[in-house]
């Protein structure tokens, strides 16, 4: 199989890329990694007639740690991610969820805004993005906009993008000192895997207390999008963490999922790993508190 | 230390320089100028008539050169057993499975090609498909051949001993049925050939197959080019693992195409295309029944198999049988029925793959009788070495253990994995496993019947005798039979390995019958060491001529002339060379006489030195139908011991630690056997733990491509033992037999049993998913629970 033809562009600017996406809208596929697109391209689901490369748009690439703030440029590398001692040290869900996309070759290749632009309801990076409650900048010719990444996703391969808009960065805050947060994810072979179902959880405890102050919850493959598990969060506010607790935070997930059965797994797998999956990873991210 | 100098030890292979540094050619390295790419069209429907085929707009698209469909090549039919040859090149009437092939284009490119099979119109009437074995043999169930009525490609009904009378002795009867699913080998480069016909009406196809001469034989088969006319030539080949091991459509239309245009062409299958076109193992759903006495001695196996074969017979009417015949040994059985049936459905094609036919039939038997061991109370190995077969022995069905080390290959993997500490002590979760197998170590006869040489290879002496060449057709397809065939002739010549020089894969070379059912090191080998031999023997022949001694007094050792009693006066032989060698300056001065001393006498007098070798096995049990699919000159033997942890929450499986033994005769090289082992063991793992190919209901493989076909990966396997056990392999050459299938046989049952140690649920179906272990352990739960 091979790519078909089509025009090539590289901007040197997001502005120069905005003003392409305006002009030639729905027929112009940006290109990041590539990871998705040339393979799409190669089999003929996706048939641009002009390819966006963002590979020159130098200010896409840095991670940046700010007073309150990580910004995460849409170009970072997904090895980059899992390198990076600023993602290791207050992000450590993403780095988990870095680690465990694709192999070593794909993630010197893939990218964070690759990753959450495929909407892909399995992806690795989205459920710890969405626990950390991460926003994606959004830039078009009238400028940038925010939105949060758990508003972000529409469907399979959609999202609020629009035609004439480009993901630059993503943002997040740093995480408080009480806080920890983990990334699990469950797939048949141990790497290299499309998940049956992946997970991230939260966990922000109140200093005086020891209560769950500020809780988030995030599954992946166990709906049309990446979720947040609600119902397993709100089991969780304000308690103590136990191990009860994190049973029943884990039944409550269930109410959360609508999974499917597809050749991957079946829905009924999806549902009870779902418990595990919760409950696993909420412990992982009290240990990392306690650590 | 061994007895040998260059063979039974470790020595580097001869493709390693090449390989590491991407030197080494493999197909898509070769290019003519001139060159054509050809492109395949492909069925989209499972079922459906022809009714049209028009090709007008491929062939009026600029830089198309030809356009062929069976119109032009004709409908002569090919396959791989001459039994059942029921394919052609392209289809005339009918498309039987999604991928059936039904023209093809060669053009100036690649691009050209592709976008010349996409112009290409046919007008279908679709027909009802049948997509399992149980629609295929429902009362009027579509018929797929109308030469093969009932869907069936071949049935098998055989009896060995009395099984009904046998289960009448017996303490306990024990009933089973399991089910593998279809594989694709997943061999790292797809297949690909170049097709050359040249200005003298000789074909050349340089291709990526494991089987050089059967290839040559269906190319002049269907072209109707003498064999003479044709060669096939395989360069260095990314692994094959059964499914290279026949001619395939896309080298004879390659071959069709370079006849029509006078140009060479090109062409290469994707990922995808391999697994729609390349014929890797059937799902196998077994029912079998065995019957034992209370101290464990077996008595009976009642066995009936289906085999989910698609649309046409590659190689199953040979796994048909073999399904049947390897489950005759390696335990004494007298009483053995078989009932085996493979069905045609509108799936692609399945063939042969690595442990042809035996290996789903061997991880059913040795699970089954793990848990007869497990209701007699018995130890699996005890019930093993109960029953355990010896050199010399015969099984029910005629075939013969010339040499079967067995029980030291359970004895090791016994040792090695400290079984007696870990068999039940283990804590839950965790679980021990154990099973046995073994495989032919060659096919005892051709896959057309013929009075052929398996093989016949050439050892041709360089002038000086610096240089000793090794021409064989065998296949070298990355197993290291290039270097074992180098061993081999170095040490029967006498001479080191880096004397030694192999060509291979060429038809022009000899005949080889290639690398399949694990027969070169044994057969070729046999060949070699034959032709080498030949070699040794005229040098000394003149030798003895010269220098007055019997040639039973000398022999040539580690590059030198060994004589047995008083050395004689050779300083005018030595004289002589030395004048043939004005100006060198590694002449030899006081040594022993040098084998290149007398080879450069013996070329002196004789002219070029050339040896031949040839190998067929020798008159082999059987006289019943199908007994040619089993017998073999020797088997290869092992047994395995696997340890696991499941996550009980999960389902998840985690293979902690393989212990391997096998049986190899006499080991050429041992890195290359415990490289055999290894492969083996990984391969199984995957079909055990992963591996499924899966379609949707219009029979198109919805997992064509490496991201959803799961094999392991390294972070997957788990640290593996592997114990090179030597028996002496009378028929072998210096006692060598097979490791490139035996190995295969024991992991998948090894792993089932000790996945039950683990869990306690016995799983009867592959692969062994999350999923289905998670579901097996609820469903085990909810019965308890119910009961």
């Amino acid at each position: 199989m091979l790519l078909p033809k089509f025009e090539y562009d590289e901007p040197r600017s997001i502005e120069e890329a905005c003003e392409t996406l305006r002009t030639f809208g729905e027929t112009v596929k940006p290109l990041a990694g590539g990871t998705d697109l040339m393979v799409n391209m190669k089999k003929g689901v996706v048939r641009p007639s002009r390819v966006l490369s963002l590979k020159k748009l130098k200010t896409c690439n840095r991670i940046e740690k700010l007073d309150a703030t990580i910004r995460i440029g849409a170009c970072t590398l997904v090895a980059e991610l899992i390198q990076n001692q600023v993602i290791a040290d207050t992000l450590p869900a993403l780095q988990a969820g870095a680690k465990a996309l694709g192999s070593p070759l794909i993630r010197n290749l893939a990218t964070i805004g690759g990753n959450i632009c495929s909407a892909r309801p399995a992806a690795d990076l989205p459920p710890a993005l969405l626990v950390y409650g991460a926003r994606v900048v959004l830039h078009s010719q009238q400028g940038p906009r925010t939105v949060l990444l758990k508003d972000f996703f529409k469907g399979p391969g959609q999202t609020v993008l629009r035609g004439d808009e480009l993901l630059t960065a993503i943002e997040l805050d740093r995480p408080p000192a009480n806080s920890g947060a983990g990334y699990l994810n469950l797939g048949i072979r141990k790497v290299q895997d499309i998940d049956i179902i992946n997970g991230a959880a939260y966990l922000a405890l109140n200093p005086r207390d020891g209560t769950i102050e500020k809780v988030r919850v995030a599954l992946g493959a166990v709906a049309p999008t990446p979720i947040r598990a609600s119902l397993a969060e709100q089991a969780l506010q304000g308690q103590k963490p136990s191990q009860d607790l994190f049973v029943q935070a884990g039944q409550a997930a269930q109410q959360d999922c609508t999974p499917i059965t597809d050749f991957r797994g079946g829905a009924a797998y999806r549902k009870a790993m779902t418990s595990v999956l919760v409950r696993r990873v909420l412990e992982t991210a009290l240990k990392q508190i306690e650590k | 230390m061994s007895e040998y100098d260059v063979i039974n030890s470790r020595l580097s292979r001869l493709d390693t320089p090449d390989k590491a540094t991407g030197r080494a050619l493999f197909i898509d390295d070769i290019s003519f100028s001139n060159m054509l790419y050809g492109a395949i069209l492909q069925s989209p429907l499972p079922h459906a008539g022809i009714i049209n085929i028009d090709t007008s707009a491929a062939e009026k698209l600029p830089g198309v050169k030809a356009v062929i469909t069976a119109k032009d090549v004709g409908t002569v039919k090919y396959g791989v057993s001459p039994a059942r040859y029921d394919e052609t090149l392209f289809c005339q009437d009918k498309v039987r499975y999604v991928g059936d092939e039904i023209a093809a284009v060669a053009a100036v490119d690649q691009a050209t090609a592709q976008e010349a099979v996409s112009l290409i119109k046919v007008d279908y009437e679709e027909l009802p498909a049948v997509l399992s074995v149980e629609e295929a043999l429902a009362e009027g169930a579509p018929q797929l051949h109308a030469e093969y009525p009932g869907n069936y490609t071949a049935q098998v009904h055989q009896e060995f001993g009395d099984v009904k009378a046998g289960f009448e002795i017996c303490d306990l009867i024990k009933s089973s049925t399991f089910v593998n699913k279809r594989q694709d080998a997943a061999f790292i480069e797809p297949p690909g050939c170049v097709a050359v016909f040249d200005l003298h009406g000789a074909l050349t196809l340089y291709s990526s197959t494991q089987v050089p001469h059967y290839v040559q034989r269906t190319v002049a088969m269907v072209t109707g080019l003498p064999v003479g006319k044709v060669r096939v030539l395989k360069p260095y080949v990314g692994g094959g693992f059964g499914i290279k091991a026949s001619a395939n459509a896309n080298e004879l239309a390659a071959c069709f195409l370079s006849m029509k245009t006078g140009r060479p062409v090109k062409m290469n299958l994707s990922r995808e295309q391999v697994f729609k076109l390349c014929r890797a193992r059937h799902q196998f759903l077994h029912k079998m029944t065995t019957g034992v006495k209370k101290d464990g001695t077996l008595v009976s196996l009642e066995h009936e198999c289906y085999l989910d074969g698609g649309a046409y017979s590659s190689f199953g009417i040979a796994t048909v049988y073999y399904a049947g015949s390897l489950l005759g040994g390696p335990y004494k059985l007298q009483n053995m029925k078989y009932d085996g049936y493979r069905v045609y459905n509108n799936k692609p094609p399945c063939g042969a793959q690595r442990g042809h036919g035996g290996v789903a039939a061997r991880a059913a038997w040795e699970q089954q009788l793990d848990m007869i061991a497990e209701e007699l109370g018995m130890d699996p190995f005890d019930l093993r070495l109960k029953n355990m077969m010896q050199a010399g022995d015969v099984t029910c069905n005629d075939l013969n253990m010339s040499s079967l080390g067995m029980e030291e290959c359970l004895q090791t993997v016994q040792d090695g994995s400290e079984w007696k500490k870990k068999k039940g002590r283990l804590p839950k979760g965790k679980g021990i496993g154990m099973a046995c197998g073994f495989f032919v170590s060659g096919a005892g006869y051709p896959i057309y019947r013929s009075d052929t040489y398996h093989c016949t290879a050439i050892v041709k002496l360089a002038e000086d005798g610096g240089l000793a060449q090794v021409y064989t057709a065998s296949a070298e397809i990355g197993q290291g039979s290039d270097t074992a065939f180098g061993m081999i002739a170095a040490e029967a010549l006498g001479v080191p390995l880096s004397d030694v020089r192999v060509m291979s894969g060429d038809t022009d070379m000899g005949v080889d019958l290639g690398a399949y059912s694990s027969r070169q090191t044994l057969m070729t080998g046999h060949a070699v060491k034959e032709a080498a031999e030949d070699v040794k023997h005229q040098v000394l022949e003149v030798l003895s001529k010269e220098l007055s001694v019997p040639v039973q007094d000398m022999s040539i050792k580690k590059g030198r002339v060994v004589f047995h009693r008083q050395e004689p006066d050779f300083s005018e032989l030595r004289t002589r060379y030395i004048k043939e060698h004005r100006g060198w300056t590694d002449n030899p001065k006081d040594e022993p006489l040098t084998f290149r001393e007398a080879s450069r006498i013996a070329y002196l007098a004789r002219g070029s030195i050339v040896g031949t070798g040839k190998y067929k096995p020798h008159e082999l049990g059987g006289k019943y139908k199908g007994a040619a699919v089993g017998t073999s000159p020797a088997y290869g033997c092992s047994a395995q011991v696997v340890e696991v942890e499941v996550d009980l929450e999960t389902g998840q499986i985690r293979i902690e630690k393989m212990t391997d033994a096998h049986d190899c005769g006499l080991a050429i090289n041992k890195t290359s056997v415990e490289g055999q082992m290894e492969g083996s063991l990984s391969m199984g793992l995957g079909e055990a733990m992963f591996e499924e190919v899966k379609f949707d209901a219009r029979g198109r493989v919805i997992n064509a491509d490496l991201a959803e076909y799961k094999i392991p990966t390294a972070v997957d396997m788990p640290p593996i033992e592997t114990i090179v056990v030597e028996s002496n392999e009378p028929n072998g050459p210096f006692g060598a037999k097979e490791v490139g299938e035996g190995a295969i046989m024991p992991t998948i049952p090894a792993i089932l049993n000790a996945v039950y140690d683990a869990v306690g649920v016995r799983i009867f179906e592959l692969p062994l998913t999350p999923e289905r272990i998670y579901t097996a352990v609820q469903d085990y739960h909810e019965r308890q629970k119910a009961s």
